[in-house]
């Protein structure tokens, strides 16, 4: 966690809470404060960045209680509600075969206690480069649907992520759904991470969706986390990919692709060189489970 | 900033008290309540000493602000032994297998421990790690706390 060490055994700043139980008192609540206020799901990433002094709202708004953020169900595409809590989530797909990805990820996400109070909708509005649950949603095409009080409006993940933290939610602006259209037949799924211990954010982490026929490749989609501003997707690595017979040596080339195409830094949990180094050890072994995982589902 | 009256469940007592928007869990549980079992660590969700049970589901206190837990029920270490006193069987099986040093980390670890049983009633090795993942600790080299889980579920 960067920022400056403040006390973190008390929060010392003092802000309005609020706790809606619907969706238009919350976003009413937030067309009235604007950037005074912040939306709270688990708190897991904004009540350690309050404690460190990194944000300063004056209003926390406390979604946890509107019900109509907290569903999950299957329909046309999959619908996670922007307030279900990552243990819900891994439980509601683990075992689908259609997003092995994103249950790898939730399974490697924090820990426990995190997961029972963390969202999906925060970890990604919190947008961390390193989000677990970004990489695999970018690969199964995911889109979030966002409204305020002026309205709704949905695009897709990868256009959401515009910074270190940022996004492109605007003032008044929450996020409310996150869709996932199903992958087409013979699509299988991985998601890997390397870090220092087990509830670690990642040094580096991809996720893999590959569509198999027989030993050729005939589309994939690749993303990273921690090795851009923003998780990525490779889209070179993809292209070199689509329609190929998938051999050793393609792979290993495809590898080489990625060291260059990615933008690492070094910060407190790794370097910039052992990133590069394990993006393409990292590819090999995600993209082999995907394969093998895309056999099992052709 | 305005004080607001919130009614918790504490270990099966009703409870109602006072509390600022920007109490904090684990220091309503520590200094209002005087449950000194639940301990801080690192205050920033990364060590889970600060682990309670919120309506049976466990979560770090020191990440939790006070008011959102109104109407909850919530579990701390103090809550697993029953009202005679006598200790729940995680307890028992921590003393047992040499799983407690210093001990700051034991309510936390008891605590998922008693979480995971509930869950998987005969976890292996690795089940139980991941399950413990997000608790540090410092002394024991985590080998007898893993043994205590484990034991704990034969008895």
């Amino acid at each position: 966690m960067e920022g400056k060490m403040t006390k973190t055994r008390i929060l010392m700043q003092e802000f309005d809470y609020h706790s809606p139980t619907t969706l238009e008192e919350a976003l009413s609540l937030l067309d009235e404060h604007g950037d005074e206020a912040k939306v709270m799901a688990g708190g897991t990433d904004l009540l350690v960045q309050m404690k460190q002094e990194v944000i300063a709202p004056k209003y926390l708004i406390n979604i946890r209680n509107i019900q109509d953020l907290s569903m999950i169900e299957h329909g046309k595409d999959l619908k996670v509600g922007a307030v279900v809590l990552l243990n819900d989530a891994l439980h509601f797909i683990r075992g689908d075969k259609r997003f092995r990805a994103l249950s790898d990820a939730l399974e490697s996400l924090a820990e426990v206690q995190v997961r029972n109070m963390g969202t999906l909708g925060g970890n990604l509005c919190n947008a961390s480069p390193a989000a677990d649950s970004a990489p695999p949603l970018l690969v199964y095409n995911a889109k979030v649907k966002l409204a305020s009080a002026g309205g709704e409006r949905t695009l897709p993940l990868e256009d959401f992520f515009k910074d270190v933290n940022r996004t492109d939610l605007a003032n008044g602006e929450m996020m409310i759904e996150i869709i996932l259209p199903y992958p087409e037949e013979g699509t299988g799924g991985a998601f890997m991470k390397t870090k220092r211990v087990g509830a670690d954010i990642s040094k580096i982490s991809c996720a893999i969706s590959v569509r198999r026929e027989r030993d050729i490749c005939l589309s994939s989609k690749i993303a990273f986390g921690s090795v851009a501003k923003v998780p990525i997707r490779i889209k070179a690595a993809e292209k070199a990919l689509r329609k190929e017979k998938v051999t050793e040596t393609l792979l290993l080339k495809i590898g080489e692709l990625i060291m260059s195409e990615i933008n690492p830094i070094s910060d407190i949990r790794s370097t910039a060189e052992y990133r590069r180094e394990m993006a393409k050890v990292l590819f090999l072994d995600v993209f082999d489970l995907a394969w093998q995982r895309a056999g099992d589902n052709e | 900033m305005k004080k607001k009256n919130i009614s918790i469940t504490l270990n099966t007592e009703k409870r109602e008290i006072s509390v600022l928007p920007n109490e904090l869990l684990i220091n309503v549980i520590r200094e209002e309540l005087g449950l000194t079992g639940t301990k801080c660590g690192c205050g920033m969700g990364q060590c889970g000493s600060c682990t309670v049970l919120i309506d049976g589901a466990p979560v770090l206190s020191c990440l939790t602000l006070a008011l959102s837990v109104d109407g909850a029920e919530i579990t701390t270490i103090e809550g697993l032994e029953s009202p005679d006193g006598t200790l729940d069987r995680l307890q028992e099986s921590f003393i047992d297998n040499s799983a407690i040093q210093c001990g700051f980390c034991t309510p936390g670890m008891v605590l998922m421990g008693s979480d995971l049983l509930t869950k998987n009633p005969s976890p292996t090795e690795d089940e139980i790690r991941a399950h413990i993942k997000g608790n540090i600790c410092r002394c024991t080299g985590y080998y007898g706390i893993v043994r205590a889980i484990k034991n704990a579920a034969l008895r």
